[in-house]
């Protein structure tokens, strides 16, 4: 962290030179300026800051940025994330992309990360839909939605992104959209702050092939605060009951924060590191170790 | 539209203005990003009109800075961009791929009578005497620039009621 | 006096035969032999067949041996699910369990007459004397100790040192097995004497390890400081080799929930900034290979072990074969070069891993270091290793007025750019999969991949000129050669020594670079070939065809390829090798003729 810790970088530094390639009218654009504020107001160099993420159109996103950036391969921006963490414990590692990205290729990892507490910020741009490929059915997509692969309506349920990391044991949960920008700064730095694996779901609407009900209008109608609702972000079960009304009702703000938030991954690694490094043989004897007498 | 963390109860004038100056800023920027947006996607149109924003909102920070210096040199402010939102900027929502001179046109009276709204509900909380006249003098030249907008929208001739969807090609698969 | 002995044992897996093979093997260290042990398993976790192949030689090994000297049967059933991986031939002496009941005229092994067959009471003598029938497999090297002179003192030294812990007791019931298997040795000699000569380097120091094992310490020499990966027979001692040792020199191991996390994590560790590493085996090889392309096109180094095994699929998980060569050299999709590198011994998985560490990091690409069962899992006798002739290369980082306008991927005269990582400030870029500009932008252009495929492929140019990743043994202007790798290498080798020394004029070729195929180093070495063979261990001879991919093979050069838990033995060699001097006998008296 900067000397002052706040007021040393503006959003603007965080902003790169490349052009977006979203459509206008992406809600991405929103979520884009939401990290570069909550970058400013963590106030972290950009060169000290990893942002990965895999592929789809939100997975472009660390390319906008001024950090050391990482666009990958579909669905893994956790693992990813998770070995430069391990790496560099000092970096600050972001991990962000799409719905399918996250609940569909790579809807494997956000477990694993969520039980190792690897202090990463995963953030998803969850707009119910694949936009890159041309509309296809997302795992977020409603049950009975058509779309170019679901012409008859879909057969499926939707994931639910909340309930899922939340079941898992996420430390940190919270739900964002673009139809409240100042709120999604708010909760990405909140959940940048929290020291183990952080959880944000953004829904982020698709101009080109998302619902009606799903652009900003239909999200703001939907739209509840849980500050407002009085909900109080320590208690587990009363998050999970709300997160239960995902894809009806969007709660925006904390659902959940581990008042006592366990080690990291990464704490643990430098403790074993430590407690070990007397152990070492000098690296041009490492063979000694298999000596037979 | 959104704020954060400023008390307009307590506001000074050399805080009123450096956030009227970030919110002409803020615009000037979104209108700038709009037309490269427009650019990249072939609708001079719409990309000319938003410069033409560019311009308008850069001439009215430009007066704004030079009365705080006149008033208040350099000393240093206590308001940042992270504190406001969307302010006079349009919404990321109000662009769309291959929009209309029209559209743009519309989207840009909507966020001066976005604007408009600010100034109009933040007037009840200012104490101080002079912010409220800066604040009186900002939200009536909203007006002024939902009239200039307004002066463009008339120059257009009338739309076609054909949709740009029926002509445009379908999106790109990547 | 004999200088060299194979012992090939069987039993089921409570009989702890490949228990024994291990005190033999160190026993036989510590009396200063050269040792190779190898261990094939049947399919069951427990109690299914398992055996072990001991060789020990008072010169270096090269291979674990062909036939066996000496076979230890603990019972036929298990003893012939091996086949040809423990081949009896009239040369061998075999001693079985006497409680088969089976005669020793009448043992179930089909047209061999070995040259001496010994049932003897093993589990009565082991009941008798330690009062547990779990003790045969101590009666064994009691039986080994007295007919062949090998570990009389050392082998209970090692017991005794191995079980101090558990108590008196248990050491004196071993003691008093082993002294039964000796004293039964003792009374009832061999026909002919097969007493193992004294070895001439007896109190020095020697390493006993695994390729695994050492492939693992390798990397921790080479300065790996992360590893990613997933338990998969026969690879996964790699990473439990970094889960014991890599945290003492600061870095980090994951054990990951799936084969492209494993990988995965080792891209983003090398991204970082730190060198990285994965191993796996063939299946995971597979799952791995999108993150290969990922690692390829971002150009970052990475090092991939793949332990190969019988495939496809499961195939046979604890077998050896040579059958991923196309997956590696060919791994993952488009137009890319992915060095790939294979040892020959557990002896030089010492320098070839750290060889693929330099090259990655020279060339920031992954590599591909493909070992196989054998290597992986068999143990040698080493002498100490000089580990400061390595040197150890690190990726080249921008400096000064690099960073000022610093390009990732900036084109320059070698191909190669200088790679910043998160934390050096001035180096901000983006990796990514898509192609992209000099700066890391990401682009559509088709000249500008047209470029970049070219810089990503011409760095690797100079790595065909290593003349130091081939061995060129045996008569330099041979008309017969052979090319041979991996574990199949060194029966080549032993088979060139038995051939040259059968006056045939012949030469090898090893090649520890497998790709890309080095097309000037094999176009020199055949130039002198009229016949020859490329041995390896697949089905569809598949080093022959990579080979003809790249080099116009002389006429009379042939495949000799089988498939994997089916062995080659040196003297199979030295047949084939007979066999072209006939047929190029055969084509010298036909030239004779008049040409129809």
């Amino acid at each position: 962290m900067s000397a002052t810790g706040t007021c040393e970088y503006q959003p603007k530094d965080y902003k790169s030179d490349l052009k977006p390639i979203w459509c206008p009218g992406c809600g991405d654009f929103s979520v884009v300026q939401g990290i570069y504020r909550a970058l400013a107001a963590i106030g972290r160099p950009p060169h000290e800051i990893a942002f990965v993420s895999g592929i789809g159109c939100s997975s472009r996103i660390p390319g906008y940025t001024t950090a050391y950036g990482f666009n990958s391969v579909h669905g893994r921006a956790l693992p990813i994330a998770q070995g430069i963490k391990l790496a560099n414990p000092d970096l600050l590692v972001l991990a962000a992309g799409g719905d399918g990205d996250g609940f569909s290729i790579g809807g494997g990892h956000i477990a694993h990360l969520i039980r190792r507490n690897m202090d990463i910020t995963y953030i998803v741009m969850d707009n119910q839909i694949y936009g890159l490929t041309k509309g296809q059915l997302s795992p977020t997509s409603q049950k009975g939605r058509t779309t170019c692969t679901s012409r008859y309506g879909s057969l499926e349920e939707p994931v639910n992104p909340l309930l899922y990391v939340l079941a898992y044991g996420a430390g940190f949960v919270a739900q964002a959209s673009p139809t409240d920008l100042v709120g999604m700064a708010a909760v990405i730095e909140e959940a940048i702050r929290y020291p183990g694996f952080a959880f944000v779901n953004i829904q982020s609407p698709c101009v080109t092939y998302g619902e009606e009900e799903h652009q900003i209008k239909g999200l703001k109608a939907i739209s509840e605060s849980l500050a407002g609702l009085g909900h109080n972000p320590a208690d587990r079960l009363a998050a999970m009951d709300l997160a239960q009304h995902y894809g009806h009702k969007m709660h925006l703000g904390v659902f959940y924060r581990n008042p006592e938030p366990p080690p990291t991954y990464g704490d643990l690694v430098k403790e074993r590191q430590t407690l070990l490094s007397k152990d070492a043989l000098p690296k041009e004897r490492i063979l000694d170790l298999f000596i037979k007498k | 539209m959104a704020i954060r963390g400023i008390d307009y109860a307590n506001l000074s004038l050399k805080d009123a203005l450096d956030l009227a100056i970030l919110i002409e800023d803020e615009a000037q920027e979104r209108y700038e990003e709009f037309a490269t947006q427009m650019d990249q996607h072939r609708t001079p149109e719409a990309a000319k009109f938003f410069r033409y924003m560019v311009e308008n909102e850069a001439k009215h920070g430009r007066e704004l800075s030079a009365r705080r210096v006149a008033r208040f040199g350099d000393a240093p402010s206590a308001v940042s961009r992270t504190m406001i939102y969307d302010i006079e900027a349009p919404d990321y929502d109000a662009a769309r791929a291959f929009m209309s001179a029209r559209k743009a046109m519309e989207a840009a009276l909507a966020s001066e009578v976005k604007a408009h709204g600010f100034f109009v509900a933040a007037l009840p909380a200012i104490k101080d005497a002079e912010v409220r006249a800066l604040f009186e003098e900002l939200r009536e030249e909203e007006i002024l620039h939902q009239t200039l907008v307004k002066a463009e929208l008339a120059k257009l001739s009338p739309d076609s009621q054909l949709s740009d969807e029926d002509f445009v090609d379908e999106p790109a698969p990547q | 006096m004999r200088k060299d002995l194979v012992f090939g044992m069987a039993g089921s897996g409570g009989d702890g035969i490949v228990s024994a093979g291990d005190s033999l093997l160190q026993a036989a260290a510590a009396e200063g032999y050269h040792g190779v042990m190898t261990k094939s398993f049947g399919s069951q976790i427990r109690g299914g067949e398992s055996s072990c192949r001991v060789r020990i030689s008072t010169t270096p090994i090269l291979n674990p041996g062909g036939n066996l000297d000496v076979a230890v049967a603990l019972n036929w059933e298990d003893f012939l699910k091996f086949g040809a991986e423990l081949p009896v031939s009239g040369n061998t002496v075999v001693i079985y369990e006497a409680a088969t009941g089976i005669p020793e005229n009448q043992i179930p092994l089909v047209g061999v007459t070995p040259l001496q067959v010994i049932a003897v009471p093993i589990a009565a003598m082991a009941k008798e004397t330690a009062g547990t029938e779990r003790a045969k497999n101590t009666v064994v090297l009691g039986l080994i100790a007295g007919w062949f002179g090998i570990g009389a003192v050392a082998v209970m030294k090692g017991i005794r040192k191995k079980l101090a812990k558990k108590g008196e007791e248990l050491v004196n019931a071993n003691q008093r097995a082993f002294d039964a298997g000796r004293a039964f040795a003792m009374e009832h000699p061999l026909k002919t004497s097969m007493n193992v000569a004294v070895s001439d380097t007896k109190g020095a120091v020697k390493l006993i390890t695994d390729g695994n094992d050492m492939c693992a310490a390798a990397a921790i020499f080479a300065g790996c400081q992360f590893f990613g990966g997933y338990p998969i027979t026969p690879s996964t001692e790699i990473m439990q080799f970094f889960t014991d040792h890599v945290w003492k020199y600061g870095g980090a191991v994951l054990q990951a929930e799936d084969e492209i996390a494993g990988i995965g994590a080792a891209v983003g560790a090398s991204f970082a900034g730190k060198k990285s590493m994965t191993a796996t085996s063939g299946p995971g090889l597979s799952l791995k290979s999108e993150m290969m392309g990922l690692a390829s096109i971002a150009e970052l180094p990475l090092v991939i072990v793949d332990v190969q095994r019988g495939g496809p699929s499961t195939g046979l998980p604890t077998k050896t074969e040579q059958s991923d060569l196309f997956a590696a050299a060919f791994s993952a999709h488009g137009d890319v070069i992915r060095p790939v590198l294979a040892p020959t011994s557990v002896a030089d998985t010492f320098r070839i891993t750290i060889e693929a560490f330099n090259i990655a990091e020279y060339y920031q690409t992954p590599v591909i270091v493909l070992s196989d069962q054998e290597i992986a899992s068999r143990k040698e006798t080493l002498d100490p290793i000089d580990t400061t002739q390595f040197k150890i290369i690190n990726r080249v980082q921008p400096v000064g007025a690099d960073l000022l306008d610093y390009k990732r991927f900036k084109q320059t005269e070698n191909h190669i750019s200088p790679i910043s990582h998160p934390g050096m400030l001035g180096g901000t870029y983006l990796a990514s999969g898509i192609e992209h500009v000099e700066s890391g932008a990401p682009t559509n252009s088709g000249s500008v991949h047209q470029r970049m495929n070219d810089k990503r492929t011409k760095k690797f140019d100079p790595l065909k000129d290593r003349k130091d990743l081939f061995e060129v043994t045996g008569n330099p202007h041979a008309p017969i050669a052979m090319v041979a790798w991996g574990s199949v290498a060194g029966v080549c080798r032993e088979a060139l020594d038995m051939a040259l020394a059968e006056g045939l004029n012949v030469k090898l070729l090893v090649p520890y670079l497998l790709y890309p195929v080095a097309e000037g180093v094999y176009n020199d070495f055949f130039a002198s070939v009229q016949k020859g063979l490329i041995i390896d261990q697949t089905h569809l001879a598949q080093t022959f065809k990579l080979l003809r991919m790249h080099v116009d093979l002389p006429k009379g050069v042939k495949p000799l390829a089988r498939s994997g838990a089916n062995p080659f033995l040196p003297s199979d060699i030295v047949a084939a090798l007979h066999n072209l001097l006939s047929e190029l006998q055969r084509s010298h008296e036909g030239n004779l003729q008049p040409q129809e």
